[in-house]
C-alpha cells in the first residue's frame, strides 16, 4: 500500500522517458551526428538563440514595469487587463501568429511601418515579434508576484531615509524580488525557445532565412528527413532540459533567501 | 522646536504637542491609543489635518523623503540584501558629502553603537539586539531634523532593553537629537523621557515632567498597570533639613521635602527594596511585612508584599528575585528609598 503512491509518479517519468527514447532510437547516431554538423541546422540554431534572446530582452523591458503596475496600483478595469495580459499564455500558438499576421501585415500597422522602412512578416523580427507575444506574458506573471512578495514597509524605510520613488525601486524593491524575476526570465526563454506555431505563421519557414530551430524541425519532417529533424529536437529538449534544472536550482537556493530575513510580507 | 498643532485623522483627535530641540519626549499609551499613527503623521506617512512644523516651518506639503526624519519602525525594517554598512550608506544618499566621508561616518556612528566589526555582516545574521542598534544606527547617521522611534525595544529580553535603552539616551544626548519615542511602556518612559506625553483613544491626555505624570492618579484610568504604590499616612510632622517625617502602617518614614503638606506618600515599585535577612544601614524608612503573591510576567517579577493593612507592590528582575530566594507566605524586610519618596498633598 505503502508503495502504490509512488505508482503514479513512475508511470509519469517512465512515459517521459520512453518517448525521449523513441526520439534516440528511432535514428541512428551517425544520422544525427551529421545533423548536427549540417549547416542548416547550425543556422537554424542561431537563429532561435538570438531571436530568442531578443525576445526575452524585450519581454523584461516591457514586462518587469507591467508587472510592478500590476502588483502596486490599483487602477479600473485591473482584473480584465490582467487576465488580458494572461490570454497568449493559454492561447493556441497558431492562431496568435494568425492575429500578428493581419495585424503587420499589409493592410493595417503593417503597411505603416513598411512606409518607414520596417518589415516585420516573414522576417527574422517576426519571429522575435511572436516569441514576445507568447513568452511576455511569463515574465510578467513572475514578475507581478515577485514584487508582491516584498514586504511594501520596505519602501516606507526607504521614504523615511530620503530616497525617491526611483532609487527605491532600484535599489530595494528589484534586488529584493529579483530572483523571481529571474525564474520568470529562464522560463520565458525556454518558452520562447520552443516557440513554434505563432513563429511559423509570422516569419514563415523559409530555410537560411526564417527558419528557426523548432520550424527547422517542422520542415525536416515534412521532408523525411528524420536525422536532422531528429538532431534538432535533440538541441531543443537538452536546451529546455538545462534552463528547467537552472529554475528547479535557482528555486531551491534562492527563492527563499530572505526568508525569515524579513523579505516576505510582514502582518 | 518640532510643532504638532490641532492634528486629526481618522484616529486622532485634536493632537497638539511641542518638541523641544534635544529634547526626548516619551509618548506613552495603551495599544491602540494611536501613538504610532502619530509618529506616522510627523512622518508624513499618513494623512492628517493640522499642522506640522520642524523649527519654524512648516513640513505639511513635504513627503515623507524630504523631511528628513529618521524612523526606527517596530519592525526595524534593514534591508535583507544589504549590509550593515551598506543600509546605513543607502540612508545617507541625501547628505552632500563624498563617499570616503559617508564610510567615516558610518564607522563612527557604528563605532559609537559598539558594532563597528559587525559592518559587512547581513541582518539576518545578527541578534535581535544588534539588529536594532543597526536600525538605530541607520536612523541617526544621517542626522535627521527629528528622530522616530516606535517601541524599538518591544521585541527584547529585559537585559538587553534595558543596555541599549541607556546606549539610545547617551547617543540621542551626544548628537543632541530632537526625538519623539514611543512606548507602551512607563518604566521605560521614565528612564528615557525628558518629558512624557500620555496618549489614550487618540487624544493626549497628559504631558509632563516623569513626576508630574507618575504621580497623577488618573494613571489608574488609562489602564497601566505598572503606577506607584500610594501610601496613605496617619500624621505628617516637617522636621525642617529638607525633610517630613510620616507614620504609615505603624511605621516612621523620612519623606523628602517639596513643600507640600504631605497626606500620601508615592513610591515606585522598584523602588523598593526586600530582603529575605535584615539588611545591613541605618535604621531608617524600613519595614516589615509577608509576601502574599508572585506574579511573573514581561521579563519582570512583581511581588505583592501585605504591610500591615496596606499591600505594596515591589518590581525587580527575574535574576534579582531568584536571588532574594523568597516565597509566597514568608517574612521580607524592606527597605523605601528615600530619594525614591514623594510627598503628595491631598
Amino acid at each position: 500500500m505503502r508503495l502504490l503512491i509512488w505508482l503514479p509518479l513512475v508511470v509519469l517519468t517512465l512515459l517521459v522517458c520512453s518517448v525521449l527514447a523513441a526520439l534516440l532510437f528511432h535514428v541512428s547516431p551517425g544520422d544525427v551526428w551529421q545533423a548536427l554538423g549540417s549547416s542548416e541546422t547550425r543556422f537554424a540554431l542561431r537563429l532561435s538563440f538570438v531571436t530568442s534572446l531578443a525576445a526575452v530582452v524585450l519581454s523584461l523591458i516591457l514586462g518587469v514595469p507591467a508587472g510592478y503596475v500590476l502588483a502596486r496600483r490599483r487602477f479600473p478595469a485591473k482584473a480584465v487587463i490582467d487576465t488580458l495580459l494572461d490570454l497568449p499564455l493559454v492561447m493556441t500558438p497558431l492562431v496568435a501568429g494568425i492575429g500578428i499576421l493581419f495585424l503587420f501585415g499589409r493592410d493595417w500597422l503593417g503597411g505603416y511601418l513598411a512606409g518607414l522602412g520596417l518589415r516585420l512578416v516573414f522576417t527574422p523580427l517576426g519571429a522575435v515579434l511572436a516569441q514576445t507575444f507568447i513568452a511576455a506574458p511569463i515574465v510578467v506573471r513572475s514578475s507581478r508576484s515577485a514584487f508582491e512578495s516584498v514586504n511594501r514597509r520596505f519602501e516606507l524605510a526607504g521614504q523615511t531615509l530620503g530616497l525617491s520613488a526611483p532609487v527605491i525601486f532600484v535599489r530595494i524593491t528589484l534586488p529584493l524580488a529579483w530572483q523571481g524575476i529571474l525564474t520568470g526570465t529562464i522560463l520565458a526563454w525556454a518558452r520562447a525557445l520552443g516557440e513554434f506555431g505563432a513563429t511559423l505563421m509570422v516569419a514563415g519557414a523559409t530555410r537560411f532565412k526564417t527558419a528557426t530551430l523548432p520550424v527547422s524541425v517542422y520542415l525536416n519532417i515534412s521532408s523525411g528527413e528524420l536525422g536532422a529533424a531528429i538532431a534538432g529536437a535533440w538541441i531543443l529538449l537538452a536546451m529546455g532540459f538545462v534552463l528547467l534544472l537552472a529554475v528547479k536550482l535557482l528555486g531551491r537556493t534562492g527563492s527563499n533567501a530572505f526568508a525569515g530575513r524579513g523579505g516576505t510580507v510582514l502582518p | 522646536m518640532i510643532s504638532l498643532r490641532t492634528i486629526a485623522n481618522s484616529f486622532l483627535h485634536d493632537i497638539n504637542l511641542d518638541i523641544h530641540d534635544g529634547e526626548l519626549l516619551a509618548l506613552v499609551g495603551p495599544s491602540g491609543a494611536g501613538k504610532t499613527t502619530l509618529l506616522n503623521v510627523a512622518a508624513g506617512l499618513t494623512g492628517y489635518t493640522g499642522s506640522v512644523s520642524f523649527y519654524g516651518r512648516p513640513v505639511d506639503r513635504l513627503p515623507p523623503r524630504s523631511r528628513e526624519i529618521g524612523y526606527v519602525f517596530q519592525d526595524l525594517l534593514l534591508f535583507p540584501h544589504l549590509s550593515v554598512e551598506q543600509n546605513l550608506l543607502l540612508s545617507m544618499r541625501r547628505l552632500d558629502i563624498g563617499h570616503p566621508e559617508k564610510k567615516e561616518r558610518a564607522y563612527r556612528i557604528l563605532e559609537a553603537f559598539r558594532i563597528a566589526d559587525l559592518r559587512t555582516r547581513f541582518p539576518h545574521e545578527l541578534s535581535g539586539g544588534e539588529q536594532q542598534r543597526v536600525a538605530l544606527a541607520r536612523a541617526v547617521v544621517a542626522r535627521p531634523k527629528l528622530l522616530l522611534l516606535d517601541e524599538p525595544f518591544a521585541n527584547l529580553d529585559f537585559r538587553t532593553a534595558r543596555y541599549l535603552r541607556q546606549e539610545l539616551k547617551k547617543q540621542q544626548r551626544r548628537l543632541g537629537l530632537t526625538t519623539l519615542f514611543v512606548t507602551h511602556n512607563l518604566a521605560e518612559a521614565r528612564e528615557l523621557g525628558d518629558r512624557i506625553a500620555v496618549m489614550k483613544q487618540g487624544r493626549l491626555e497628559q504631558k509632563g515632567t516623569i513626576e508630574e505624570i507618575w504621580f497623577q492618579q488618573e494613571l489608574d484610568e488609562i489602564g497601566f498597570l505598572e503606577k506607584p504604590n500610594i501610601l496613605t499616612c496617619n500624621y505628617a510632622v516637617n522636621l525642617g533639613n529638607g525633610l517630613v517625617e510620616v507614620g504609615w502602617a505603624g511605621t516612621r518614614l523620612l519623606v523628602p521635602d517639596d513643600g507640600v503638606s504631605v497626606e500620601r506618600v508615592a513610591i515606585l515599585p522598584d523602588e523598593i527594596y526586600i530582603s529575605a535577612e535584615k539588611a545591613m544601614g541605618p535604621p531608617i524608612n524600613r519595614f516589615v511585612g509577608r509576601v502574599s503573591s508572585v506574579n511573573r510576567s514581561d521579563g519582570i517579577v512583581q511581588v505583592a508584599v501585605s504591610v500591615g493593612e496596606d499591600t505594596l507592590r515591589v518590581e525587580m528582575s527575574p535574576e534579582h528575585f531568584l536571588a532574594l530566594n523568597v516565597a509566597e507566605g514568608q517574612k521580607v524586610h524592606g527597605i523605601l528609598k528615600l530619594r525614591a519618596l514623594k510627598g503628595l498633598g491631598a
